[in-house]
């Protein structure tokens, strides 16, 4: 029998592990969602959540820490899957189509590596604009914190910053809509055909919720310049 | 040479277990001492190249598919015959060797068939612990359903795919055997000829079908594992790599062909459709069952058949064999289906067919029913003729489906060349005159898992071989031979296609040595062949050259040896002046028009032997007695 | 009554051999019946050829009646072609346009190369199914088939993925070469029988490996492989492979 870590090496554990690691960056972009939400909640609630995150000290650390590391080992699976998929076929088709139901091959299936390469991209662009980005000092309740409420929102002031995120968050949508389908196919180890429709019509509706949710906050905060019903101020 | 079939004596029901207690036997550490060729790797061959290579020879397996599992076997449908007695409908032993041996109209030999019936139960059991998934009740045991020619449930099937799954189960041991290291494989692979040294099988010649090499390899024995030859008649049920290459290159060495004119037309095929059929498509015959035969009783009736009102439809089997109805005989359904059609009742666009109805079926027992149990065969008919068959009657008509006759062998299945030993379809033994439905899986997996393993021992454990390096003069000429005809394959450089001289040669032999012969037509067929041989030789043109891939060129061989099979096929068809199984001719009938066997006369199996190599093709006939020691011969009837 | 002379513009890959470079090649076909099969529209096409000293396109067949597995033709960019559920020797010209381009191509894998035009070496399969696509049982050894019961509904699923006729349609259409279809439905198919049961881990494990090894590419949960998939194997055979293989590799 073959070793853990040979295991993990072979095309069926190269493929849990996508989809494990898969899954942990699905429930991370959820609760990332749920945290920008608060930008419409009371005045500085978006800035205690920030705070409260940022004053966890070394767990912080510790998660951003597994955070990257799960990422980039998706990342490197995905990359690698790619690459031998090209050796896999040195002769491409002259004519390919795809045959259509129950087939789940679509633009989301067949660019996971565009779109994955982009997020990877986004995800460094978006970090060096939000975490190491320029913030003032506030004081809320009496604790100093940085204002990133007014640097998202500045931020969004700039039409191709907007254009840039909700160009992004619709490839997240196919990126997500394949990979939520293709994550759960992989971990559950089930896959009749009246359970895979089931399981892809969720998936898909989640990689809509996300993609959705996440585009939102930008477009809203450039529409209404930062000022709408829905930012308390 | 005589032709001594090696019976054991004793009672019937002994003779088995006393060859098995007399056999010579080979040490289990001397095995791998043993070189055996397998050709072919069907049911027969698959199984007889696993058992031997578990038992510990080294065995060579050659196919011309690409790979093991596609060889024809694959597509049998119905099922295949055990005398279990699951149902407790009263089945034994000697019931299924009663049914096979007056199935094949008493032109069989008895011990064989009898050794069928008794190996048939352990078939079973090896086939289940292989993990084929026959098909269950809900208890978990395994169920049955009835066939053709019996009055009990014998029938083990797995869906309308009996053949695919017992052909995996032979197909997964033998790769198994490949993974041990006992088998060397050898796949696009075309035996060419046959290796006589010192009167012994030796060896066999090849060509390689990707590169076009041909080669020696030598062996202590060689099995014959390579299907019957109802390609003869272009349009068949058989895959179109189906040939009788491997077999005629044997016969032309000295074996002997045993009843040649012994062909099986099933009832159950799917009608042609127009002259550029290049197959006919097999339903089983297991749909007779629940299916019910009918044609219109009017001539050139062209109704829809749902519109034909009961009254003006002729059900024609149950009116003439009220006991058996629908589920008669192949070969009298066959027959019945062209009187009826000659008759000028036949339906659809050629007016080659009769209905095949399933209405009565579906509204009595449930569409859901028919769906479970011959699911994929209607969806199949469906696929070819576009019409939907739970709506409508199917469309039927009989075709070339199985050869019983085939090399001639003796108990031990060894042919009359010591060490070329014949399996499976290829050899001519137990179906006599016609094969029973759910007896070819039976008897092919029957030769290589039960029989071959103790009577090949028999053979080795009791000859002294000398040591055989392929160099020999017999190895020489052998390939020299190959390559000669392949040359003079390519350098016709005529104008007709090969497919053309083919389809030629299966409507002479359709026309006049099919499901009904006379003399006149039999002599007509016996000048029309040779004539066409000689056309072959003159105009063929064969596409491309001998050192690669190249269809066409194999085609060519193939067609070669079906124009000389055809004749020696008319030729026994001619002599045989009597009906027996599906050899059906036209002056000897009874009154009610069923087959008038000649006991007397021609109660032997016919082996020829070939004589000439160049020029004129003679065959010298031999004679083995068929001996009726425990059977009583009666004219069969189904009425 | 059927359409008898129907037109096609056929592009068909010729390839001398493994070791040349193949290119298409254009013909044009008339007096195609649509009650012609596919295979029967090529038959016609290289009796044409033949009779004007032209080679022959070759391709691989055997029974034409969809259970050998041997045909292997992608049908404008489709493995085996339109029809679902549907090998390409039971495919029709009824389910084409009459003067429509046909684009035939060989099925596409580094794990099948060429072997002539349109004909591909497939043995791959078979050395997948040495490394343990079987249950052990010597001959002569089996016990009496009733006393190993098997529920119905175990026996009937076992059939669905044993069904499979290892034609490599499901190769040939994924984006990524992967034979996980094939190797899924007979670790299934073993593996839900009672009898497969003892060699289970030893026997996912290895067609696994071999599957690697011989240069299949990952699965990526596309599901192409199902839907054009011959005998429709579920990607549930898929699921169930893994599933055997990390009991495998996680149970000691």
């Amino acid at each position: 029998m073959p070793s853990l870590v040979d295991a993990a090496r072979s095309q069926v554990g190269r493929k849990i592990l996508s989809g494990i690691t898969g899954i942990l960056l699905g429930i991370f972009i959820i609760f990332h969602l749920i945290g920008n939400l608060t930008l419409f909640g009371s005045e500085q609630a978006f800035n205690i959540y920030s705070h409260t995150l940022e004053s966890m000290g070394i767990f912080l650390y510790l998660f951003e820490i597994g955070l990257v590391l799960v990422f980039l080992v998706h990342a490197y699976i995905g990359v690698a899957i790619w690459l031998r998929k090209r050796k896999r076929r040195p002769v491409g088709y002259e004519k390919y189509s795809s045959m259509g139901d129950p087939s789940k091959q679509t633009f989301s299936s067949r660019s996971m590596i565009f779109t994955g390469i982009i997020l990877l991209i986004f995800t460094v662009t978006h970090v060096a604009t939000f975490k190491y980005g320029d913030t003032q000092m506030i004081t809320v309740d009496g604790t100093q914190m940085k204002d990133l409420k007014a640097l998202v929102i500045n931020t969004f002031q700039n039409p191709w910053y907007v254009i840039y995120y909700i160009v992004v968050m619709i490839l997240l949508g196919f990126h997500l809509r394949h990979g939520a389908w293709s994550a759960f196919t992989s971990l559950t180890m089930k896959g009749g055909t009246k359970t895979s429709a089931v399981v892809y019509t969720v998936g898909t509706i989640f990689a809509v919720l996300m993609a959705v949710g996440f585009l939102f906050i930008p477009l809203y905060i450039y529409a209404t310049g930062g000022t709408g019903a829905l930012i308390a101020s | 040479m005589s032709l001594a079939s090696n019976v054991p004596e004793g009672d019937l029901k002994e003779k088995w277990t006393k060859r098995l207690n007399d056999i010579n036997l080979v040490a289990p550490n001397n095995k791998r001492l043993y070189n055996v060729i397998v050709v072919g790797t069907g049911l027969a061959g698959a199984s007889a190249a696993a058992s031997l290579a578990e038992l510990g020879y080294n065995v060579q397996s050659f196919c011309i598919q690409d790979s093991a599992r596609r060889a024809h076997s694959i597509a049998a449908q119905g099922g295949i015959n055990a005398a279990k007695n699951y149902p407790n409908d009263g089945d034994t032993i000697w019931r299924l060797f009663y049914d096979t041996i007056k199935g094949g109209d008493y032109r069989s030999r008895e011990s064989n068939v009898y050794r069928l019936a008794e190996i048939s139960n352990e078939i079973i059991d090896q086939a289940v612990a292989q993990g084929v998934p026959f098909a269950r009740e809900y208890g978990g045991l395994l169920a049955n359903r009835s066939f053709g020619g019996a009055q009990v449930s014998r029938t083990f099937y797995a869906r309308g795919q009996t053949g695919q799954q017992l052909l995996l189960g032979a197909y997964q041991a033998f790769m198994k055997e490949i993974d041990s290291g006992k088998i060397d494989y050898y796949p696009r692979h075309e035996m060419l000829d046959l290796v006589v040294h010192n009167g012994k099988a030796r060896g066999i010649v090849t060509r390689d079908l990707v590169s076009g090499e041909i080669r020696r390899h030598t062996a202590d024995a060689v099995l014959l594992c390579t299907g019957g030859y109802g390609n003869a008649y272009y349009l068949s049920t058989n895959a179109k790599n189906s040939n009788v290459t491997a077999a005629w290159r044997c016969h032309k060495r000295g074996a002997y062909f045993a009843n040649p004119c012994y062909v099986q037309i099933h009832p159950t095929c799917i009608p042609q459709s127009g002259d550029y059929q290049s197959k006919l498509t097999l339903m089983s015959e297991s749909l007779r069952n629940d299916g019910r035969v009918w044609v219109p009783k009017d001539k050139n009736d062209e109704r829809h058949p749902n519109d034909i009102p009961e009254e003006e439809r002729d059900y024609y089997l149950e009116r003439k064999y009220p006991s058996f109805g629908n589920l008669v005989p192949r070969d009298v359904a066959s027959r019945n289906a062209k009187y009826v059609t000659d008759e000028g009742r036949g339906v659809g666009e050629t007016g080659k067919a009769v209905y095949l109805d399933f209405a009565d079926a579906i509204e009595r027992r449930g569409r859901d029913y028919i769906e479970e149990k011959y699911g994929n065969l209607f969806e199949m008919y469906h696929k070819i003729t576009d019409e939907n068959p739970y709506e409508r009657p199917m469309r039927i008509f009989p075709a070339v489906h199985y050869t019983m006759g085939g090399l001639w062998v003796d108990y031990n299945l060894m042919s009359n060349i010591p060490g070329l030993f014949v399996l499976g379809e290829a050899n001519f033994s137990d179906h006599g005159g016609n094969r029973l439905g759910a007896s070819a899986l039976m008897q092919g997996l029957a030769d290589g898992y039960f029989v071959i393993p103790y009577t090949l021992g028999d053979y080795l454990g009791g000859e002294d071989l000398d040591q055989v390096e392929g160099n020999e003069e017999a190895f020489e000429e052998a390939e020299n031979y190959a390559q000669e005809h392949i040359d003079k394959l390519l350098n016709v450089e005529g104008d007709k296609t090969v497919v053309e001289f083919h389809q030629e040669l299966g409507k002479i032999m359709w026309d006049k040595v099919g499901i009904s012969r006379d003399e006149e037509g039999l002599k007509e067929a016996i000048k029309e062949i040779q004539e066409l041989r000689d056309e072959f030789w003159e105009r063929v043109r064969v596409p491309g050259e001998s050192a690669n891939y190249n269809k066409y060129l194999e085609f060519a061989g193939r067609v070669a040896d079906f124009l000389e099979l055809g004749e020696l096929m008319a030729k026994d068809a001619l002599h045989r002046e009597e009906s027996a199984g599906c050899h059906f001719r036209e002056e000897y009938q009874t009154e009610e028009g069923e087959a008038l066997r000649n006991d007397e006369e021609f109660s032997y199996v016919a082996a020829f032997e070939y004589q000439g190599l160049n020029g004129e093709i003679q065959h010298e006939l031999h004679k083995e007695n068929l001996e009726f020691e425990f059977v009583e011969l009666k004219q069969r009837s189904y009425k | 009554m059927s359409n008898d002379n129907m037109q096609f513009d056929l592009k068909i890959w010729k390839q001398e051999d493994g070791d040349s470079q193949g290119a298409f090649q254009e013909y044009h076909m008339e007096g195609v019946s649509e009650d012609m099969s596919f295979l029967e529209m090529l038959d016609l096409l290289n009796e044409k050829l033949i009779k004007n000293g032209d080679e022959p396109v070759e391709f691989d067949y055997d029974c034409r009646e969809g259970i050998c597995g041997a045909c292997s033709l992608v049908v404008n960019g489709i493995a085996h072609g339109p029809k679902e559920e549907t090998p390409v020797c039971e495919l029709y010209m009824r389910e084409f346009e009459d003067g429509q381009e046909i684009v035939i191509e060989p099925w596409r894998a580094a794990a099948f190369p060429v072997i002539k035009d349109l004909v591909v070496d497939r043995s791959a399969f078979d050395r997948i199914m040495a490394a343990g696509g079987y249950i052990s049982t010597k001959t002569g050894s089996a016990p009496e088939a009733n006393t190993i019961a098997v529920d119905k509904e175990d026996a009937d699923k076992a059939f669905d993925y044993a069904t499979c006729i290892g034609c490599g349609a499901c190769v040939a259409a994924c984006p990524n070469s992967s034979a996980s279809l094939f190797t899924g439905a007979k670790i299934s198919h073993l593996s839900l029988l009672p009898q497969g049961k003892h060699e289970r881990k030893e026997r996912a494990v290895r067609m696994v490996e071999q599957m690697e090894k011989e240069g299949f590419g990952d699965c990526s949960n596309h599901a192409e492989c199902e839907a054009v998939c011959p005998v429709g194997i579920s990607i549930s055979a898929i699921a169930r492979m893994r599933k055997e293989y990390m009991r495998a590799v996680t149970e000691s």
